[in-house]
């Protein structure tokens, strides 16, 4: 079933992002100067500054760093209160806040491990997958 | 309701002064990218003082507005600016004369310093440029501009009708193009100040083994400190239970873990401090400043260090600015935002242990007759939220030793504490004397 979200951040890099998604693969950007990955996207490198930055896909797999829970409805209605999110550690290094799929935070664990699948979902830019995480 | 004032920064609409271009380019931004703070130079250490401050009616105000008796316009940010300036005024013992110098910060918008300056009055030779609008760092560039000669004693204003323009503090409104601390995950519903603060606890309470009820403590010792603080908004008592029962706003967090929202000014007026000994009150000094920022791994740095390596290194600054150490602090007052915010400026700053300061909280360690008494006038979370400005003017109460039944005894020194999610920005006061 497809979710209504709250708009998408769209534009240069992120383009490129929700185009990975699209096509199942989690890609975040690196620095092709350094070698450090950025997330949320950059348009230049938070360790040595440099533009020059090329998406690559990740495992997909990472571990739950913590959680919330929303009640406070910051979104109007777009998303039903409550709702979880979870910050996730990437595999490769970089947080990645997302949502559990399949499961509540009440049932998250310090370092349990999560991979990534893709939901449908849209927004006022239209339909998308949208990246979150189920029990690995 | 339509949302009429959002934190919407684009890079066309930034200040000029002070701001790294490098960073303009890239999506993330500071307010305090905004401007420089001033270097943390040891000779510039005490050579200026606050001797003037006012601040605006946070109680009653809160309550009229509350009530929204018939007939009640409420306030907007020029009226109480200036009502805050009047009262620094009239504290200082000067006249508006002496006032060469006017900083003005309104947090969401208001008119120039050119139309602050004959709003009150006032003809001043030197206008700061903009300096970010939340202490502490309006009070450093004061500091270096009065030691650069540009004036002798300046006033800053501070002015935000918060709750009147109905600010939203999380949500789609809120941009990602923003500052560093205000990037929101909006696709996953992940938004909100709060949101931070609730990551950081879930994280403690797996690490340290730490309980809601420990974190109630926290809340519970900011509203025995309002309740001895008559313009303190939050005068009821709390207690576990109440606070425990309370609904959550982002769980794990309650509504008592987080800062309140209302409207309201604060002026500090800061003279050259060899100008500063002759006047009606204790001159109260800035010894010392520092500031560190997160600049890679924001959210890595936030939950899992809660901002410790930026605390190490902002602390030191400050306090080596001051020629002092630590443990001459002898009453802090920290950016309360949340309550397990103000526990990671007391672990971050080195005054306990990284998982102590619960327990710390809990033995009255915080309170006025405890080691480090800690935001007396009940801070931003049962005082008022002005945005730090509150805490510097409970220091120069304090060090004024004019706190009444929360005076901490024989107070010289205080440190107050700014941080936000990716920043930290201390300063050192320290009671001066007068001739």
């Amino acid at each position: 079933m497809t979710q209504t979200r709250p708009n998408r951040t769209l534009g240069p890099g992120h383009d490129e992002f929700w185009a990975g998604c699209a096509e199942g693969e989690l890609r975040i950007q690196r620095c092709k100067a350094c070698g450090e990955l950025a997330w949320p996207v950059v348009a230049a490198c938070d360790h040595c500054g440099s533009e020059d930055l090329a998406f690559e896909a990740m495992s997909g797999k990472g571990k739950i760093v913590s959680w919330c829970s929303f009640v406070q409805d910051y979104y109007r209605g777009v998303m039903p209160v409550p709702y979880d999110t979870i910050m996730v550690e990437l595999a490769e290094g970089p947080i990645f806040m997302s949502n559990p799929d399949g499961f509540a935070c009440d049932e998250s664990a310090f370092e349990m491990p999560v991979e990534v699948t893709f939901i449908d979902a849209e927004d006022a830019a239209g339909a998308f997958k949208l990246p979150v995480f189920r029990k690995a | 309701m339509q949302r009429a004032c959002v934190i919407n920064v684009d890079e066309a609409s930034l200040p000029k002064y002070g701001l790294r271009r490098e960073k303009a380019k890239g999506t993330r931004m500071s307010y305090m990218d905004y401007f420089k703070v001033p270097a943390p130079l040891p000779e510039l250490s005490r050579t200026s003082s606050i001797v003037g401050v006012g601040e605006s009616d946070f109680h009653a105000d809160y309550q009229a507005a509350r009530a929204k008796e018939p007939g009640y316009e409420g306030h907007t940010s020029e009226s109480l600016a200036v009502i805050a300036f009047d009262r620094a005024l009239a504290d200082s013992g000067l006249t508006r004369a002496d006032i060469d110098g006017l900083g003005v910060n309104y947090l969401y918008g208001g008119p120039s310093a050119e139309e602050t300056a004959a709003m009150l009055g006032l003809t001043p030779q030197h206008i700061m440029g903009p300096s970010g609008g939340i202490c502490a760092g309006p009070i450093p560039a004061a500091c270096h501009d009065i030691a650069a000669g540009k004036a002798d004693t300046i006033v800053l204003i501070f002015s935000a009708a918060t709750r009147s323009i109905g600010r939203s503090f999380g949500g789609q409104s809120v941009t990602t193009g923003g500052p560093s601390s205000y990037y929101y995950h909006h696709p996953w519903g992940w938004s909100s100040q709060a949101a931070h603060w609730a990551l950081i606890w879930q994280h403690y309470m797996a690490t340290y083994g730490a309980t809601e009820a420990d974190l109630a403590s926290v809340a519970i010792q900011m509203r025995t400190n309002a309740m001895r603080n008559p313009n303190a908004i939050m005068q009821a008592p709390l207690t576990v239970e109440k606070y425990v029962a309370s609904r959550y706003v982002v769980k794990p967090l309650h509504l008592f873990d987080l800062c309140l929202v209302n409207d309201g000014a604060v002026c500090l007026i800061i003279r050259k401090a060899d100008m500063a000994r002759d006047l009606p009150h204790v001159p109260v000094d800035v010894g010392g400043w520092g500031h560190a920022a997160v600049k890679t791994n924001k959210l890595h740095t936030l939950v899992r260090e809660r901002l410790r390596p930026q605390f190490q290194e902002a602390g030191r600054q400050a306090l080596e600015m001051a020629g002092i150490p630590l443990s001459e602090v002898q009453h802090f007052e920290g950016y309360d935002a949340s309550t397990i915010h103000l526990i990671n400026h007391v672990e971050g700053h080195g005054f306990v242990e990284p998982g102590a300061g619960l327990d710390f909280c809990k033995s009255g360690e915080m309170d006025v007759g405890g080691s480090l008494p800690v935001n007396m006038a009940g801070g931003i979370l049962s005082g008022s939220y002005m945005h730090g400005w509150n805490h510097v003017a409970e220091i120069v109460r304090q060090l004024r030793h004019e706190a009444g039944p929360r005076q901490v005894k024989d107070v010289h020194t205080s440190m107050f504490s700014l941080a936000q999610t990716d920043q930290v920005h201390p300063l050192i006061l320290m009671r001066g004397k007068q001739s």
